[in-house]
């Protein structure tokens, strides 16, 4: 599995809220005797062990903090300091992105001429929380969770998109003891009924937000119509694995994550199975705060924009770069392209009207 | 009990439709399997270890903040405190100044503690942001509000006669406090200062999952894309790190002869007292007390270093006007009368799912900790057989302990069908992982007498242990069992955020809707259920001593 031999890259950079220290990929521990504290003789064991811990914890932030550079931001930097920080949550393989970021934010650095910091989030509403605070200027969002990032931040503006964003689609599967069959129409969703079944997170456009939709379409009503109320699984591919394993009979999930992991093998065909591939819709895009156009100049968007477009297949960073977004190329979009998110999101209760 | 647990079970579904899946037991196995052969590349290594550190860093902080307001409020709601001199003034208005002042900072505390600190932990990034302020913060307030809880209890526990010769002499509240209950208590105190450590550590792996960092986010990360061998990887380290955070404590507590008997911050047993006064004076003279001092001290100062602790960012103006926005959303609370319907009926949920938790934790919790007993106890040496299922026993505790809820309740959900059951088994092997370390405590620390003098009439092992152990430690597991009970309430929320059911569930909906005074109206019935089994498990606690 790719996700798997490509640590050998891997920054070990931690959290959103991580050490300031712990800036870079390249630390490595000092040696514990160059910052060994004065100690007298003949201490018990436990004191000596509790004390290489406090210098090995201490050993790291210095080595961390002597080898940082100008990435090490200030979370409580003055105005005039010039960080663009970005963050994202990718629903494909997400371990990936977030240990590699590094590649991302030093490509960007060098095409914007600006200190590029990502801080890699987890989880959606503190990433919609933390872009609305302003800790995060640029962030590559869902279909849903842009929408509700630009209702929190007037003026934030969606800028670009992956070439398969434009299209996107969603895969109802089921597990196969089921005995439910591929269906070729919208109004096929009614088979659903009294069957146990689950979404993804909460939040995922792909995985809950259009699959509802299309669901009340073919007048399936997510919380009665089910056998109990539907899951909840928290991610695509805990929905295959909870979906093959039967708890669930049939569950919905992002296209692109099905592909992968059936291209991949992961996937049992004799255990689970697609039935159902949704109409298309709008999905992942970054969304951009609009205070960065006084921060960094007229022209950063576009700058932006053209680092993105830019990113060419034969240069191997580059190249790296769009895998680890599962984009074949990013493209231009604009708010116009959301607004039929924004009105199912409406419809579902998941965004204030 | 026996009636609230059978209806939680009925209602939950047991018996009544099929609960089992066993066609998802490749699932669990292939989880299973990853464990002897955990992600060991030296890049994943290097990037564990170093969320090993930012963990035991949030963990020390939140555990220093959550002592420091232990204490302060510990002492102010203590019912030692609002107790006038014997020889008060007026009577009658001396005791409604008493239980109304004592009521009113229990309420106070009460309100922290009902909130899991993953919620504390969203509410707090929407509003410092970025910053490594909010881990701690999240540790450090509701575990605060918890140990204030128990210093409160321990303070009341410890003998007054003391304290109350000082107050009547006409020495101050605080001096006499300082000078006749706080040495008393002190040890005890001590010992729940370290199980909260422990307990910060698996906090703040459980935080990660929302952002803070470390250990958890590493964990939150392998998990969503089920990255099993990396997975446990970061479970060992959590593992390891707690092991020796218990092996400090265990050591200390040891070594200095300082008693056992308080963790979890249950009252000490009456007759230990005496004890306590005996070791008074050695307490002073121990170097492994004044050196873990030391220790303690420089950890927290490495930490507030390492993590790049500023508390400025606390009274900077974008945080005030970041929380007046959030007091705007979130206020007032929604309750509307179809809500306050809703919240009802999933708070029997939640209510329901506790009880099967609590209940089921404190008998695997049980089982596990004579094993554990077992290769140590009785006056013969043990059998090899006895020793290694005593070390197998001790380290399935670790692990379960070590294993995130969240984490838990997706593998239940494997080899269970959906419903509040897989949630409820998640928290009930999680806290029988720590209850099981508890209650092998006790065993161990019990009096063999009893025991010896029965085996030494020719009663059979089991007659012995029916007769001499199960009599002198049921009780205290109960207590155990029912403490626990109140905390299973609030963890309800990190495996109703996977989708076990109850108010977890509803909150995590509201918080993908953003609707915030949903949440409110939810945190607030959270709050108040928290506080209902707190009363009631007090009661309880108070009719078995």
């Amino acid at each position: 599995m790719s996700g798997t031999d490509r640590l050998d890259v891997l920054e070990a950079r931690t959290s959103p809220l991580r050490p300031r220290t712990a800036r870079t990929g390249t630390s490595t521990p000092r040696p514990r005797t160059t910052v060994a504290p004065r100690r007298p003789r003949r201490r018990p064991v436990l004191v000596s062990v509790l004390v290489a811990v406090v210098v090995v914890l201490g050993g790291c932030g210095s080595a961390d903090e002597a080898t940082s550079g100008g990435g090490a931001r200030n979370p409580v930097a003055p105005a005039g300091d010039q960080v663009f920080t970005i963050g994202a949550i990718p629903d494909q393989d997400p371990e990936k992105l977030q240990r590699l970021y590094g590649t991302v934010a030093d490509y960007l650095s060098e095409e914007l001429g600006v200190t590029v910091d990502y801080e890699p989030v987890t989880d959606y509403a503190a990433s919609v929380s933390l872009f609305r605070a302003g800790d995060l200027d640029m962030v590559w969002f869902g279909g849903l969770t842009g929408v509700q990032a630009r209702l929190q931040v007037d003026g934030a503006e969606a800028i670009l998109q992956r070439g398969i964003d434009e299209r996107f689609h969603s895969v109802f599967i089921a597990n196969t003891a089921t005995g439910l069959q591929p269906i070729d129409d919208l109004a096929g969703l009614a088979q659903l009924e009294g069957r146990r079944f689950t979404f993804g997170s909460e939040s995922s456009t792909s995985g809950r937000l259009m699959p509802e939709h299309f669901l009340r379409q073919a007048g399936v009503s997510p919380e009665t119509d089910f056998a109990g109320p539907p899951g909840f699984s928290g991610s695509h591919d805990k929905t295959i694995e909870l979906v093959a394993a039967g708890t669930f009979e049939a569950g919905v999930v992002n296209e692109q994550v099905w592909n992968s992991r059936r291209d991949a093998g992961e996937v049992d065909p004799g255990k689970v199975t697609a039935i159902f591939r949704t109409p298309p819709y709008h999905d992942y895009h970054w969304v951009i705060r609009p205070d960065v156009a006084e921060r960094f100049g007229d022209d950063f968007v576009d700058r932006v924009k053209a680092a993105f477009t830019g990113l060419d297949r034969s240069d191997p960073t580059e190249a790296e770069i769009l895998e680890l977004f599962g984009a074949d190329e990013f493209i231009q979009t604009d708010n116009g392209n959301y607004a039929e998110i924004e009105e199912v999101a409406g419809d579902l209760g998941l965004i204030a009207r | 009990m026996v009636l609230a647990l059978a209806g939680s079970l009925v209602h939950a579904g047991v018996g009544l439709q099929p609960t089992l899946n066993p066609a998802g037991w490749p699932q669990l196995r292939r989880f299973l399997a990853a464990a002897v052969e955990p992600a060991a590349s030296p890049e994943f290594l290097r990037l564990t270890w170093e969320a090993t550190l930012t963990t035991l860093a949030y963990a020390v902080l939140g555990t220093a903040m959550a002592l420091g307001i232990g204490v302060v409020a510990g002492v102010v709601i203590s019912e030692t405190w609002w107790r006038r001199p014997p020889s008060g003034r007026s009577r009658r208005r001396g005791r409604v100044g008493e239980v109304g002042g004592w009521l009113a900072s229990r309420l106070v505390v009460g309100l922290p503690r009902g909130v899991h600190e993953a919620v504390w932990g969203l509410f707090l990034v929407s509003i410092l942001g970025l910053d490594p302020l909010v881990g701690v913060l999240a540790i450090g307030i509701p575990y605060g509000a918890v140990t204030a809880k128990v210093y409160a209890e321990l303070l009341d526990e410890a003998p007054r006669g003391p304290f109350e010769a000082l107050r009547s002499a006409g020495v101050g509240r605080v001096r006499a406090l300082t000078y006749a209950l706080a040495p008393l208590a002190f040890p005890d105190l001590l010992s729940y200062a370290f199980y909260r450590f422990e307990c910060a550590i698996r906090g703040a792996a459980i935080l990660g999952i929302i952002g803070a960092g470390g250990l958890g986010f590493q964990l939150a990360l392998s998990f969503q894309s089920l990255r099993y061998d990396e997975m446990w990887t970061l479970i060992y380290a959590l593992v390891a790190v707690c092991g020796l955070a218990d092996w400090w404590s265990t050591t200390l507590r040891r070594r200095s002869a300082l008693p056992t008997r308080t963790i979890a911050g249950l009252p000490a047993e009456r007759e230990g007292h005496d004890s306590v006064v005996a070791i008074r004076p050695s307490l002073r003279r121990d170097r492994r007390l004044h050196a873990s001092a030391v220790v303690a001290v420089a950890l927290v100062v490495v930490s507030v270093w390492h993590l790049g602790i500023d508390v400025s960012t606390l009274w900077a103006p974008r945080a005030q006007r970041l929380a007046s926005e959030i007091a705007t959303s979130s206020l007032p609370p929604d309750l509307g009368a179809a809500n306050l319907a809703r919240l009802a009926a999933l708070g029997v949920q939640t209510l329901e799912m506790s009880v099967i938790a609590a209940v089921a934790a404190c008998v695997a919790g049980m089982v596990a900790a004579f094993a554990v007993a077992g290769g140590s106890d009785g006056s013969r040496p043990a059998g090899a057989l006895r020793q290694v299922g005593a070390i197998g026993a001790r380290g399935l505790l670790l692990v379960a302990r070590a294993v995130p809820p969240p984490v838990g309740a997706l593998l239940l959900l494997f080899v269970l069908l959906p419903g509040p059951l897989p949630g409820a088994l998640a928290l009930a092997l999680y806290n029988a992982g720590i209850l099981g370390r508890l209650m092998a405590e006790v065993v161990e620390n019990l009096d063999p007498g009893p025991l010896g003098a029965l085996r030494s009439q020719g009663a059979s092992p089991g007659q012995g242990f029916v007769y001499a152990t199960l009599p002198r430690t049921l009780p205290r597991f109960a207590a155990f069992g029912l403490y626990r009970w109140e905390v299973t309430i609030r963890e309800t929320v990190v495996v109703g955020l996977v989708g076990a059911g109850g108010l977890g569930r509803l909150l995590g909906q509201q918080l993908a809707a953003f609707d915030y005074r949903g949440v409110t109206a939810t945190v607030a019935a959270l709050v108040v259920l928290t506080f209902a089994v707190d009363v009631v498990s007090a009661a309880v606690r108070r009719s078995l001593r």
